[in-house]
């Protein structure tokens, strides 16, 4: 038992030591930074929580908002799509669907700015892709939702789909098919089938997959600028405006924990709920 | 028998004749290669890093550093002059080799906070002669504030104000009105903003008809609020990607934007579409003129092991064939300040010399201030990042 436990102490040991030096030290550095006096850069006992006071108090709750609202209306519609999609893939599993999990799959390996860029200049107006196409071959004028909240929605949908897709279709995976046989042989409704069996059974997949989708949502903003024209500030933008040309290293730091923050208070709760063991065995 | 000759010896024997080396004579050789691999190599230049704007990431320039002098360069690209001020700071400074930033960071941040080394003035001084008049030394911005220490080379200078349609926009028009362009109502969503920010500061302060390198009374941060406000809430777009706004006015969307000028339109002038145009104001709040011009400074870096190929490079990039390439630097014509020479000047060509408008390049100059640290810069920044914070 204990020669075991040491096994596993020594196997876990160079990940511990990874995510000590990656994630625990950078967040402790970046929480100091938050105490000390504003526009300041030298680590120093004298602690304030004045920027703690400046993130509440001048303005950034709108900031925090806007991510946050885009994040929950991404998962949303995130899942809406993934929940058909992932039921189709598992229901026709054979070539076709491996061939629509690939091209689905496929994005992720370029990188989002370039995707992103693509999806600007197809829904440029005049000579782009979508509007140049239609007046060339229809005659057909359109405008174009770029530089909109739409786009900006509709960018971080397109980028954030796969991470609710993946851990969904695994969550389906979990279903077994005799199950919704015998639901069905006893009379079941599709409603029925949907709300006894496939939700109970699929929610551990759903709710990571909404989890990877909303904890990354918060954090985006490349969409905001490239799509949505900067229609509004997102909350990572205003953070880095504190960082770089602010030069306010402390109200930068502030920000991140106040970001951190919320999402361990939706995260957390989820994780709780969530069987990983179960999923994983799988 | 040394391994440069030994090599030399095995190359000039015959291969038919010999069949070769024979066992000892691999042995010798590769013991001598194994040598001068693991040994300091007193003529192995060190490899040099760089932390630049993109010209000086050509690999035209590399290549030409790489044959002439033997010595490797390894780069990486600003995102911000502040971003790279902060990398400093963190204690990048061991990474480091050459930075190149606008005027006034060398001057007020980097040298003051010990982020750079100043240069041998007796080799560096004489450049300055080879250059536009302006530079004659000693050049205010490549001193230190007490006016002893030399703190870099002055290369690409050029001013950044605003870009117009010029197919909808007169650039006679633009260049009376000024600032103004954007105070107009009407302008709502017609235009889009290079998120740019410090410049943004200083551009809104020009519009607002404050001198932005002034100290600012309480009415003038008032009169800033006012007008950032308007700017922000009317643009059409904001990004930091100027192509993307390059693309919005030959699309249509917008007539202008701001910040803006040959640096972000002059590799699309060059692929012809000459209707993006760079404006300078004729006049404005800063001693009666309303444009802003950027010089950029290339500087060593305080790195704890410096490297005298720094020192090199420095004074190299100076030289015409250099300076060329980095006047065109990955595509992106930017004037330099060694185009002052005809030796420089004649490797242009008219096309390039019109992607750059040249034929205005003095009277932008002469319309411009040269770039500073904007007094109250903090107050007017937070004034300006709450605008931007507010635009729904």
């Amino acid at each position: 038992m204990a020669q075991s436990r040491t096994r596993l102490l020594a196997v876990l040991l160079p990940l511990s030591l990874l995510l000590l030096a990656g994630f625990v030290v950078p967040i402790v550095i970046v929480a100091f930074y938050s105490f000390i006096p504003p526009r300041s850069f030298e680590f120093s006992s004298d602690l304030t929580l004045q920027n703690y006071a400046s993130a509440i108090g001048d303005g950034y709750w709108r900031p925090l908002l806007w991510s946050a609202i885009g994040a929950l209306l991404t998962t949303i519609i995130c899942l809406l799509l993934a929940w058909p999609t992932a039921k189709a893939l598992d229901r026709f599993a054979g070539r076709w669907a491996q061939i629509a999990t690939l091209l689905i799959a496929l994005p992720i390996f370029i990188s989002e700015s370039v995707r992103l860029i693509g999806l600007s200049l197809f829904l440029m107006p005049g000579g782009g892709i979508l509007a140049g196409s239609l007046d060339a071959l229809f005659g057909v004028s359109i405008g174009t939702i770029l530089n909109t909240h739409l786009a900006a929605l509709l960018g971080l949908v397109y980028v954030h789909f796969p991470f609710v897709l993946f851990p969904l279709l695994l969550g389906f995976s979990l279903v077994p098919r005799e199950q919704i046989e015998a639901g069905r042989d006893l009379g079941a409704g599709r409603w029925q089938l949907f709300r006894e069996i496939e939700l109970p059974l699929t929610a551990p997949g759903a709710a990571v997959g909404a989890l990877f989708c909303f904890v990354l949502s918060l954090g985006a903003n490349a969409e905001m600028t490239i799509l949505g024209g900067q229609v509004v500030t997102v909350i990572t933008r205003a953070i880095e405006q504190r960082f770089s040309y602010a030069q306010d290293w402390p109200l930068g730091a502030a920000l991140t924990m106040l970001v951190i923050a919320v999402t361990a208070i939706v995260v957390f709760p989820v994780l709780k709920r969530i069987d990983m063991e179960r999923l994983l065995k799988r | 028998m040394t391994f440069d000759s030994r090599l030399d010896a095995l190359a000039r024997k015959n291969p038919v004749r010999t069949q070769g080396m024979n066992r000892r004579q691999f042995l010798a050789a590769a013991a001598a290669a194994a040598t001068a691999a693991c040994s300091p190599g007193e003529d192995k230049a060190r490899e040099i890093a760089l932390l630049t704007w993109d010209a000086y990431a050509d690999p035209r320039l590399l290549n030409l550093w790489r044959q002439q002098t033997g010595g490797s360069i390894r780069y990486e690209i600003h995102v911000s002059d502040p971003t790279s001020v902060n990398r400093l700071r963190a204690g990048e400074t061991a990474v480091w080799d050459f930075v190149n930033l606008n005027n006034p960071w060398a001057r007020k941040q980097l040298w003051p906070a010990g982020l750079i080394r100043d240069l041998p003035r007796e080799r560096f001084e004489p450049l300055y002669a080879e250059m536009f008049e302006k530079f004659a030394p000693p050049y205010h911005w490549a001193m230190s504030e007490d006016g002893e220490h030399l703190l870099g080379v002055v290369q690409r200078f050029e001013t950044f104000d605003f870009v117009v349609n010029s197919d909808v926009i007169s650039p006679a028009l633009a260049k009376d009105e000024g600032w103004d362009i954007f105070n107009n109502p009407d302008f709502k969503d017609r235009y889009g903003i290079l998120a740019y920010e410090d410049w943004n500061v200083m551009d809104i302060c020009m519009g607002a008809g404050i001198h932005p390198f002034r100290d600012k009374s309480e009415d003038d941060y008032a009169a800033f609020e006012r007008t950032a406000r308007q700017w922000i809430q009317n643009a059409k777009l904001i990004t930091t990607d100027f192509a993307q706004l390059n693309l919005a006015i030959i699309n249509g969307e917008i007539d202008a934007y701001f910040t803006g000028g040959t640096y972000s339109i002059s590799s699309a002038r060059l692929e012809g579409i000459s209707n993006l145009y760079a404006v300078t104001p004729n006049s404005g709040p800063a001693d009666g003129k309303g444009g802003i011009n950027w010089i950029e400074l290339n500087s060593a870096v305080a790195n704890p092991n410096p490297a005298d190929e720094t020192l090199d490079f420095l004074e190299w990039i100076t030289k015409p064939e250099p300076a060329y390439i980095i006047a065109n630097g990955n595509g992106n014509l930017q004037p330099v300040s060694q185009m002052s020479q005809p030796e420089v000047l004649s490797r242009f060509t008219p096309e390039q010399l019109d992607a750059l408008q040249w034929d205005e390049f003095q009277e932008r100059i002469a319309n411009a201030v040269e770039y500073d640290i904007v007094p109250g810069y903090d107050r007017l920044y937070d004034i300006y990042s709450a605008a931007i914070r507010e635009r729904s």
